[in-house]
């Protein structure tokens, strides 16, 4: 009854278009209201609570703001070049570039759709114009770009850990192997389709230009180098990791790349000027930049930016808490879970019913939404069954990539018809066959655990934990 | 007021990023660290919560599903919001009154907080009361222009406008480095 009202409501709310934040604490509030007997004082208290006692879920919007920084298409230029560099010379070489370019992006900037936009709106005329189809680029950036959420630091991560109290370190490093496993896994597709169809090579740009493009590229690259040395290195937890990265990407984009802010396209080497004189000047420059970035109209928005899809996400995430309270309180997980466990259901068989409620799922709303909302119920049924936590949140990061480029809600798609002028089933078609390679995908992780938990393993049986 | 709100929670939020880096460069740098940084970053960030929550309402930063509600004649979608503004405002009318009573009695013990000499009748239970009246007041302006016909829903965030202008920067950047990479060549 409790369960069934909870749920009702919660659906009929997020059906009329309430803001899903509202929507969560509302149907928590009445069944509370109409089946508990906590009080209203107590849940006020708790859901302040829920905000101010959680000092992993900083790590949200720092990590917000530094990508905010970084994702920018002066970074993706960047990226985009040091990747062309790499493998360019190979046959297929463009495509797998932007397969490349997509992982570093998403890599910094943690979103899926702002990777498709920002890879996508460049690498995909290029491949045009160097002889690809259409529709084979738009497929292969689709695909490539759902990896923003997989490879850490990644938002969605977070928040899974903030929903089920599973570590975010562990979570990072636990998406590391599948995210390359798929990064991987589509080059090598591109490289069998380009051999079929006989697709161009670049050609090849030599050792010097591939150390001087990676050299610009570093300083977006670093970031990455930087959250998890730090995490793993023990010098930093993710929140101060994830600070260390805001105020870091601050300084790379505003500071080193220029490409807004109060210095704005300063170059680092006047012509004819000597080093020492470019050094001193550099310094200064960058000094008063800083000072003035507090008054710049370019910096405060990206600031404005980065706080509204915080509050955005922590009013959810906080009205999913007082949600997963009831849910607690109720014992609902325990009673399904019970159920499942009576009908003699096998690990195997509840994964593949998890599978298929994330990929509807993923197809009405987005990742960190169905991951407030379902993790708090599969996490005990799972724990109950005995799946590693970890696991089932790689597998449910994985099902939310799937949901961005499957009809009605697929972000991706719509990006990519939006950069490519072409209609909503044009895209669709030309990314079918690269949903199947991550439906394959899917299937591989859901039923080889060794492949997410083997890293964090890894790195516990190095630190002597077991 | 936009501007008002705009400032006060972007700096909210850089105050936070920069306690917090600064306590790690304390700790590293130079073996000490400061014993109220912990939870005054944490209450800072409740507060940006609580006050940028209304002000989400009023530029659309929301997310919600609106994939049904958009099949919907006009009309019927104005009343189907209506509806869910209501809920919304249920829904603001018992916190308010939960953190009224909390506040209430945080009020009467005169509670401080932990590392702060601060009491929490106002840093937390009059934080959630101001929160949830604007709240509160967003969501009546918003019925107001419901039923007057000036909105049909909530305006919730569309990611992919946003998307796409970060796209078209990036082609404006690659296609300048092209033009450059053309002279030189």
């Amino acid at each position: 009854m409790t369960t069934a009202a909870l749920f009702i409501i919660l659906f009929l709310c997020l059906a009329s278009g309430l803001p899903i934040a509202i929507g969560l604490g509302f149907s928590s509030i009445m069944t509370i209201l109409l089946f508990s007997h906590d009080s209203l004082a107590s849940i006020a208290l708790k859901y302040f609570a829920t905000l101010s006692d959680h000092y992993t879920l900083l790590a949200i919007p720092f990590f917000i703001l530094s990508s905010a920084f970084l994702s920018t298409g002066g970074v993706a230029n960047r990226l985009i070049r040091f990747a062309i560099d790499c493998v360019g010379h190979i046959k297929g070489g463009l495509a797998m570039a932007s397969v490349l370019a997509c992982m570093l992006f998403a890599a910094v900037s943690g979103s899926s759709p702002a990777t498709v936009a920002a890879i996508g709106s460049i690498v995909i005329a290029g491949m045009v114009k160097a002889g690809y189809s259409q529709s084979f680029a738009t497929g292969v950036i689709c695909n490539a770009g759902t990896l923003g959420i997989l490879i850490p630091p990644s938002i969605v991560m977070l928040v899974y850990a903030a929903a089920t109290q599973v570590s975010a370190a562990r979570m990072f490093m636990a998406g590391c192997i599948p995210g390359a496993l798929l990064g991987g896994g589509l080059m090598i597709a591109i490289y069998i389709v380009a051999r079929v169809k006989n697709l161009p090579a670049q050609s090849w740009p030599g050792f010097m230009a591939i150390f001087r493009s990676g050299l610009t590229a570093l300083g977006g690259l670093m970031l990455i180098f930087i959250v998890l040395g730090s995490i793993y290195g023990g010098v930093a937890s993710p929140t101060e990791a994830a600070a260390l990265s805001a105020v870091y990407a601050f300084f790379i984009s505003v500071l080193c790349y220029r490409d807004m802010g109060p210095i704005k396209g300063q170059p680092w080497r006047l012509k004819g000027e000597g080093l020492a004189l470019a050094g001193v000047r550099n310094l200064k420059i960058m000094t008063i930049g800083a000072f003035k970035s507090v008054s710049d109209p370019e910096v405060r928005k990206v600031v404005l930016e980065a706080t509204k899809v915080s509050v955005m996400l922590l009013f959810i995430i906080s009205n999913a808490m007082i949600f997963a309270h009831v849910l607690t309180t109720e014992r609902i997980p325990h009673h399904i879970a019970e159920i499942i466990v009576g009908w003699g259901l096998p690990s195997w068989g509840f994964l593949i019913v998890v599978n298929i409620l994330l990929l509807i799922a993923g197809n009405f709303m987005e990742p960190s939404a169905i991951l407030l909302i379902m993790a708090p119920i599969l996490f005990p049924i799972s724990q109950k069954l005995g799946i590693d936590p970890i696991h089932l949140g790689i597998i449910m990061v994985v099902n939310m990539e799937i949901g961005m480029i499957t009809p009605p809600v697929g972000l991706n798609l719509f990006v990519a018809a939006g950069i490519t002028g072409n209609s909503l089933t044009w895209v669709l078609r030309a990314a079918f066959p690269w949903l199947m390679l991550m439906l394959a995908f899917l299937a591989l992780i859901t039923y080889i655990p060794s492949i997410s938990t083997f890293l964090p393993e890894f790195i516990d049986h190095l630190k002597g934990y077991n | 007021m936009n501007q008002f709100e705009e400032g006060v929670i972007s700096l909210l939020l850089v105050v936070m990023t920069l306690l917090v880096f600064v306590e790690v460069i304390l700790r590293f740098g130079f073996n000490t660290g400061l014993m109220w940084a912990q939870e005054l970053t944490l209450h800072i960030s409740a507060w940006m919560v609580l006050l940028g929550a209304s002000y989400g309402l009023k530029v659309g930063s929301h997310i919600g599903v609106d994939a049904l509600v958009r099949t919907f004649s006009p009309n019927t979608r104005r009343f189907v919001t209506a509806l869910a503004v209501i809920c919304g405002l249920v829904y603001c009318g018992l916190f308010l009154y939960g953190s009224w009573v909390y506040t209430e009695k945080m009020w009467m013990t005169g509670i401080e907080l932990e590392d702060m000499p601060l009491p929490r009748w106002l840093a937390q239970g009059g934080m959630l009361l101001l929160g949830f009246s604007l709240i509160t007041w967003r969501l009546l302006g918003l019925l107001k222009k419901l039923i007057t016909g000036q909105a049909e829903g909530f305006g919730l965030t569309d990611e992919v406008k946003e998307s796409l202008e970060l796209a078209k920067e990036a082609m404006r950047l690659s296609d300048e480095d092209d033009a450059k990479g053309g002279k030189s060549a």
